[in-house]
């Protein structure tokens, strides 16, 4: 037997905000750092400037640090916020792979920096979102199998390790919804027996990071006292801590005209030039930031639909003897879904979508046939945020696991078209 | 990044969160894998907060090594040393693993900077414990002591059955690494990395560093060492350390270095490849940049509306392909 398959496999779930990285069979990631590397740019343009200077030597040793001069994560925003010679690159733009060489340099140190593991000794499982092309998992197969020499790996798809998560509770529920909100992209993927239903996806141009955006302009409208140029973060931070959503809008403003002093909330910072302190009150943002996806007219005039209509309309297209079953299961992952009562709001909305549609065909066929009523269940866990991971790690640790891997065998035969497809898309829809 | 940390950075975060917020007397359960095939697992009950049970598993000795009770000779010393007052060994350790330590954080000093200084200690727990022979032999170079095991060869093990030597000598010691590779491509990496690495050592600015040598075949001082240790693809590098490299604080650095030299090298030769890999992406998008700007540009930017991936059959095609 291989002796990689006799050690945990090691799981990175790649998102556009944050990567959840570990190894399979633990219960949380090892670690969750954002997603972004600090490259030093100065040395390549001075080695392509320099490049007809006699001083190679120089120019060599300028090389050799520049690929390893880089950082990621908590360090690379720590790096560039202290000197000025790191530029931050995000590798992954709304869910996909933008830049491969940032990326592969992420990897380089997710593995020997922070999971300090060999990669010839474990079997990978990386994620993808399920609009990933099939060039981009080539590319993720030439990189894992070519520089990293991984014994196998397998590339799964989000929404079902999502499912994947509930897996382990006394039901073997393969079959729902997955509404998975990330920093960069949200998707609501319908899946049946472990198989995505392909052509049911529906995807919103409203994501995490828009919510930022959203509170960002907010804050800066009413004229906080916020720095510029730390304002993206301070809003981060204000809808990481303190937002909620709200069963009401209007009531909530009510309720926060009535007794300000128990809604509105303080935020203390430090301004990064001068060190000095500031506050900043937050007030309506609190609610009104993840309201961006049930009233989406609030942040953008192009896109108006809101995410429970958007949800039904995907059940809607689905093939229907799996309807009732997918209404049933709605899970939620994603970072941006653990807002407060997320779930609830998303429950009742949908609910009253479905209702009404319940009711309007019972008045149709005038009483003679009645509908059942259709049981609508928003599935809501603790484990949300890195929903994704723990299925991934669920996944991991299966014997089956090892089998559906590509393997390096694998590779060498044939090259890394082995990566183009995925099996769980090749289902009967 | 250019030298790998000494500490794993996981079990010091660990132990950093766990201190932290002691008193919510969560449960954890953690299993990880280091280079090198060394097994952690952490463990903390509801029952007693304060108590850390952390396991370690080591690579599996070749027979050449001497490995008394599962551990490397004068392990359990080292650990007591290091961890003198919070940290009690338990025999036997945790099934399937060689070393478990219950550390008690009641006894963890309150002044903030010891403390740090203790958990970076203890998350380095695998140099302690896989680096007490090689710390032992380089102390006596640094205090002069002449033992009975002079110009003997000592193996030690760094990977699973691998093993790499030690000659202590009264004026210096010679460690000599055997480096072996899995892959061809990595073998032919490192074998020029460690050329490149041997020649660095000549510039000026190296002086003091300890000299190191590369050879493609197993150097003399070998020649009691057993036929199946020394097959080496990418060849043996042996450093000279000499009393100035292991006085006083250096000691630490030389350890953790040596000991660490293998993962080391793989590393950098993984580095290699990615930037080999970066480069040839460069090419070849500059080189598809070059094809684009050779098209000739005819009115083939109309037809592109109408280009379809798929061939579109009519209904009578599309019936005797659904019968065949």
């Amino acid at each position: 037997m291989d002796p990689a398959a006799s050690r945990p496999a090691v799981v990175i779930d790649n998102g556009t905000g944050y990567t959840k990285m570990g190894f399979a069979g633990n219960v949380e990631p090892c670690f969750i750092v954002p997603t972004v590397v600090a490259v030093n740019e100065s040395f390549q343009n001075q080695s392509r400037s320099s490049s007809k200077s006699s001083n190679w030597l120089a120019q060599h040793s300028a090389g050799v640090m520049a690929d390893l001069d880089f950082y990621i994560g908590e360090d690379a925003h720590a790096r560039s916020r202290s000197s000025s010679i790191y530029n931050l690159t995000y590798p992954i733009k709304h869910g996909q792979v933008d830049n491969w060489d940032a990326m592969e340099r992420f990897w380089q140190h997710c593995i020997f920096n922070y999971l300090r593991c060999d990669p010839e000794d474990h079997y990978f499982l990386l994620t993808e979102s399920p609009l990933t092309a099939p060039e981009s998992r080539e590319y993720t197969g030439e990189i894992m199998f070519e520089t990293f020499n991984v014994p196998g790996l397998y590339i799964a798809v989000q929404p079902v390790l999502a499912l994947a998560a509930g897996y382990t509770t006394s039901k073997c529920e393969m079959t729902g919804v997955v509404v998975d909100v990330g920093d960069g992209a949200t998707h609501v993927v319908p899946v049946a027996d472990g198989y995505v239903i392909g052509s049911s996806i529906k995807s919103i141009p409203i994501s995490g990071k828009d919510v930022t955006l959203f509170i960002q302009q907010l804050m800066r409208e009413r004229g906080e006292h916020v720095p510029p140029e730390d304002s993206f973060e301070v809003a981060r931070k204000v809808k990481e801590t303190y937002c909620y959503t709200c069963s009401d809008i209007v009531k909530e403003y009510n309720k926060h005209d009535k007794e300000p002093a128990k809604y509105i909330k303080q935020f203390k910072g430090v301004k990064p030039k001068t060190g000095a302190p500031y506050t900043c009150d937050i007030g309506y943002e609190r609610f009104l930031g993840p309201e961006v996806f049930f009233n989406p007219e609030i942040y953008s005039s192009d896109f108006t639909s809101p995410l429970p209509v958007v949800i039904d309309k995907c059940i809607q297209s689905a093939p229907i003897d799996t309807r009732r079953a997918l209404y049933k299961n709605i899970v939620l992952s994603g970072g941006s879904t653990m807002f407060k009562d997320f779930h609830r709001r998303l429950q009742r909305d949908l609910k009253k979508i479905v209702d009404a549609r319940v009711l309007a065909s019972d008045a149709r066929l005038g009483g003679e046939v009645k509908a059942q009523p259709v049981e609508v269940n928003v599935v809501s866990h603790p484990i949300q945020k890195f929903a994704v991971w723990f299925g991934g790690s669920v996944l991991g640790s299966t014997p089956e696991f090892f089998e559906a891997c590509h393997t390096k065998a694998e590779y060498d035969e044939y090259g890394a078209s082995i990566c183009r497809t995925n099996p769980v898309f090749k289902g009967m829809y | 990044m250019i030298l790998l940390q000494s500490h794993s950075r996981f079990l010091l975060q660990t132990l950093l969160n766990r201190l932290r917020d002691i008193e919510k007397g969560v449960e954890l359960d953690y299993h990880w894998v280091e280079f090198d095939d060394i097994r952690y697992h952490v463990q903390v009950s509801m029952k007693n907060p304060h108590l850390v049970l952390l396991s370690l598993s080591l690579p599996t000795p070749p027979p050449e090594t001497d490995f008394p009770g599962g551990l490397p000779s004068g392990a359990v010393e080292a650990v007591k040393v290091a961890y003198a007052g919070v940290v009690q060994i338990l025999d036997p350790p945790r099934d399937g693993f060689n070393l478990t330590l219950k550390l008690n954080f009641s006894k963890f000093p309150p002044n903030e900077d010891r403390r740090q200084a203790l958990l970076v200690k203890i998350a380095s727990v695998r140099e302690i414990v896989l680096g007490a022979p090689l710390r032992a032999l380089l102390k006596h170079l640094a205090t002069k002591t002449i033992s009975s095991d002079m110009d003997q060869l000592v193996a030690l093990v760094h990977r699973p059955n691998e093993s790499f030597f030690v000659i202590p000598r009264v004026d210096k010691v010679i460690v000599v690494f055997p480096m072996r590779f899995k892959d061809s491509i990595d073998t032919v990496l490192a074998t020029s990395f460690l050329q490149e690495f041997v020649q660095a050592r000549r510039t000026a600015g190296l002086n003091n560093a300890p000299p190191c040598l590369w050879s493609s075949s197993p150097p003399l001082e070998l020649n009691k060492a057993p036929v199946e240790a020394l097959s080496a693809n990418a060849g043996f590098v042996s450093f000279v350390i000499f009393p100035r490299h292991v006085e006083g604080r250096k000691l630490d650095r030389t350890v953790s270095s040596l000991s660490t030299f293998h993962a080391y090298v793989s590393y950098h030769v993984k580095c290699s490849e990615g930037f080999m890999h970066t480069r040839m992406r460069r090419r070849v998008e500059s080189l598809i940049e070059a094809l684009d700007r050779a098209k000739p540009d005819v009115a083939e930017s109309k037809n592109l509306a109408n280009n379809r991936s798929f061939k579109r059959l009519s209904l009578k095609e599309a019936h005797a392909n659904y019968h065949s």
